[in-house]
């Protein structure tokens, strides 16, 4: 035990005095995942909160252009712009504006779409009418308008934004059409049971069956959105906790070079018992570097007009997640410093391979948006595994049952690079 | 009684194509202190290293103080043995005293005896007034007298030192000689490998010459001179028998 404390107080020691090594595990951490949650903050808002200017061009000044502004504005995503400089827009100048990327989308509203619609919805009840007996005819056009309400997208908006865009006009149209006929029926009955009480406004609901989104969460109900500070704050702390690998690698180097790691070894009693000192305390500056991180998240990103990371609910698995992800990181920097000879290598290795893990592993863009092989390959990543668990209880409200398997994996495969790193150093001896 | 007894010790590296011990064979008296000399690769370090546990011959008996190195006793013989490796095997970044205290509690000792004997050692190398002092703040001669104390904390008997005055200068190897003496004179023994060989013929008692792997010549450096008309000092010999080819 008293060389376990002695080698964790010593390694406290020399971390306190590297200044260098201090800002690279507390500093830089902090101002990558601060930088890279505001860099990504308007990627993330593009379907969620960020305001989209639509070009409107109403030719058909009646209730299908109304129904889709008011529609469009009561989202509260759209700020409907219909002249600009004191002029109506015209569709000429809407389509040039969009194409030159001056604006994300326009719609253009052709001239009698509203009328079209009424005639389609007359033509449906006269119809109707007719077959029940009645002879009522409500006027219609003689030969049907073949209209379209037009959009032209920014060339490079995303295929997901122009379905959901597409979407929504869709059911603007639809509930247009359908609200014109309800009228129109209601018209037709009241006018049939002329000795109904004129009070008798005929309800009929549109909609006999709703739709609402629940958390898939158990326990509390959690409203979390994926966000960037949500993905950011730990995926970026997972990519600066494995970046310990430098620190440790360059230490073993340095203490194999000037022959303290021989002194070490002469030392009777087992070498097992500093490693693991050194293990613990790299482990715990790493689950200290991700508390630290969340602080952050929860701290300083609403100060930045952020949101505010939400940690959920379960943080005794969520510390056992950290120190899954310390472990494999700490081991991964013995093997690293076991394995190179000079410190430039292994910074150089070091540094690559941790960022080629990282944007393999989904901390980079999420593996969800990744093509099917990238991510079969990402899911070997130490580094996704950890993310995987991190969401798992961020996002999905799950506990040590959802992550155990996780940290598993990150305990076994830190484990595997030890063994592979003491097979190394008797290699070396021999 | 013997100190140091090497039977037939063999060693090659992997990937070497050339053995680095070709069945060394000496020995040395317990209580005396030995050099082991030799020109660059001529298995020194190896030597030392199967010494002292941590590489392993191919073949070949290694006892120390009577104790086989073996697996039985790898850990009895680490009790015996201080080494003092060529390089400063200290952390740069802590003082001597932090430095100390930690390599004290490796081997178990702790508070206030162990400070007290970190002050006793630091203040007989002259370094009580830089025991708070960052090892990278000293000279080379003050590094190491730090890297010796390092190896004695544990009061071995046995003191291996790999070139220990190697850069420094004449005060502090006088200083370090003379603690080599008289940490001899309470009878622990003293084994050194040196490149200066009138340090050697100053100090030794007993010396192995050896080269390519092999045991050259051994015995008192001041009967090897004698035992040869045309040397007249321990570099004569030396060279009498390694030659004047340089080595890589």
């Amino acid at each position: 035990m008293l060389r376990l404390l002695a080698t964790i107080r010593k390694e406290w020691q020399l971390l306190l005095r590297d200044k260098t090594g201090l800002i690279l595990l507390f500093v830089m951490p902090v101002v990558l995942i601060t930088v890279m949650a505001l860099i990504q903050d308007a990627p993330f808002k593009d379907y969620q909160d960020i305001k989209f200017d639509i070009l409107t061009v109403d030719n058909d000044h009646g209730r299908l252009g109304r129904y889709i502004r008011e529609g469009l504005e009561s989202g509260g995503q759209f700020n409907i712009i219909d002249s600009l400089e004191g002029k109506p827009v015209t569709a000429e100048r809407a389509r040039q504006l969009v194409n030159e990327g001056k604006y994300k989308i326009s719609i253009i509203v052709p001239e009698g779409a509203t009328a079209a619609i009424v005639s389609n919805a007359n033509h449906i009840v006269n119809d109707i009418t007719k077959r029940m007996g009645m002879s009522v005819s409500l006027p219609v056009k003689q030969q049907a308008d073949s209209l379209n309400v037009i959009i032209y997208f920014d060339p490079a908006a995303k295929k997901a934004f122009k379905g959901a865009i597409h979407q929504a006009l869709d059911n603007f149209l639809t509930q247009v059409e359908t609200d014109m006929l309800l009228g129109r029926i209601k018209q037709q009955l009241k006018s049939k049971d002329s000795v109904a009480n004129a009070t008798d406004t005929l309800p009929i609901r549109l909609q006999a069956v709703g739709l609402q989104e629940h958390s898939t969460g158990t326990g509390k109900q959690l409203d979390v959105i994926s966000n960037s500070v949500q993905h950011n704050v730990p995926a970026w702390s997972i990519f600066a906790m494995f970046f310990i690998v430098i620190p440790i690698a360059g230490n073993m180097i340095r203490e194999r070079e000037d022959g303290s790691l021989l002194r070490m070894k002469l030392i009777p009693g087992s070498y097992l018992a500093i490693l693991a000192g050194k293990m613990l305390f790299f482990v715990g500056i790493c689950v200290l570097q991700f508390y630290l991180m969340m602080l952050v998240g929860i701290y300083v990103m609403p100060l930045l007009d952020l949101p505010t990371l939400q940690m959920g609910q379960h943080h005794g698995a969520t510390l056992l997640v950290a120190a899954g992800i310390g472990l494999a990181a700490t081991a991964y920097g013995i093997l690293v410093g076991t394995i190179f000879k000079t410190p430039n290598q292994a910074l150089n290795f070091g540094a690559i391979s941790i960022v080629i893990l990282s944007a393999i592993g989904g901390i980079w863009i999420p593996l969800e948006v990744m093509p099917a092989k990238m991510q079969l390959l990402g899911h070997l990543s130490p580094l996704s595994w950890g993310l995987d668990a991190i969401n798992d209880i961020y996002l999905r409200n799950g506990d040590i049952d959802y992550v155990w398997k996780n940290v598993v994996r990150l305990i076994l495969t830190g484990l595997a690079m030890l063994a592979l790193a003491g097979w190394m150093e008797k290699r070396r001896l021999n | 009684m013997s100190g140091i007894t090497v039977n037939e010790l063999y060693k090659t590296y992997k990937g070497s194509a050339a053995p680095t011990l070709k069945g060394l064979t000496f020995q040395f008296e317990k209580g005396k202190i030995a050099g082991l000399l030799g020109p660059n690769g001529a298995g020194k370090t190896t030597t030392i290293s199967i010494l002292c546990g941590i590489v392993k011959s191919d073949t070949g008996e290694v006892f120390i103080h009577g104790l086989k190195q073996d697996a039985a006793h790898r850990e009895a013989i680490k009790r015996l043995i201080g080494i003092v490796p060529q390089q400063i095997a200290l952390y740069p970044q802590l003082s001597a005293v932090e430095n100390l205290t930690y390599f004290g509690n490796l081997y178990g000792f702790k508070g206030k005896s162990l400070q007290q004997k970190i002050m006793h050692y630091l203040e007989l190398f002259g370094l009580e007034a830089s025991a708070h002092k960052e090892i990278h703040k000293y000279s080379g001669g003050m590094k190491r007298r730090a890297n010796i104390i390092a190896a004695i904390l544990h009061d071995p008997q046995l003191l291996v030192l790999d070139e220990p005055t190697a850069g420094v200068d004449v005060q502090s190897r006088g200083m370090i000689l003379q603690f080599l003496r008289d940490y001899n004179r309470q009878g622990a023994s003293i084994l050194y490998t040196s490149h200066l060989l009138e340090e050697a013929q100053s100090l030794c008692e007993e010396v192995v010459i050896m080269d390519a792997g092999k045991m050259i010549v051994h015995g008192n450096p001041l009967t090897l001179i004698r035992e040869h008309d045309t040397c007249n000092n321990l570099e004569d010999v030396f060279l009498h028998f390694t030659g004047h080819g340089v080595r890589d």
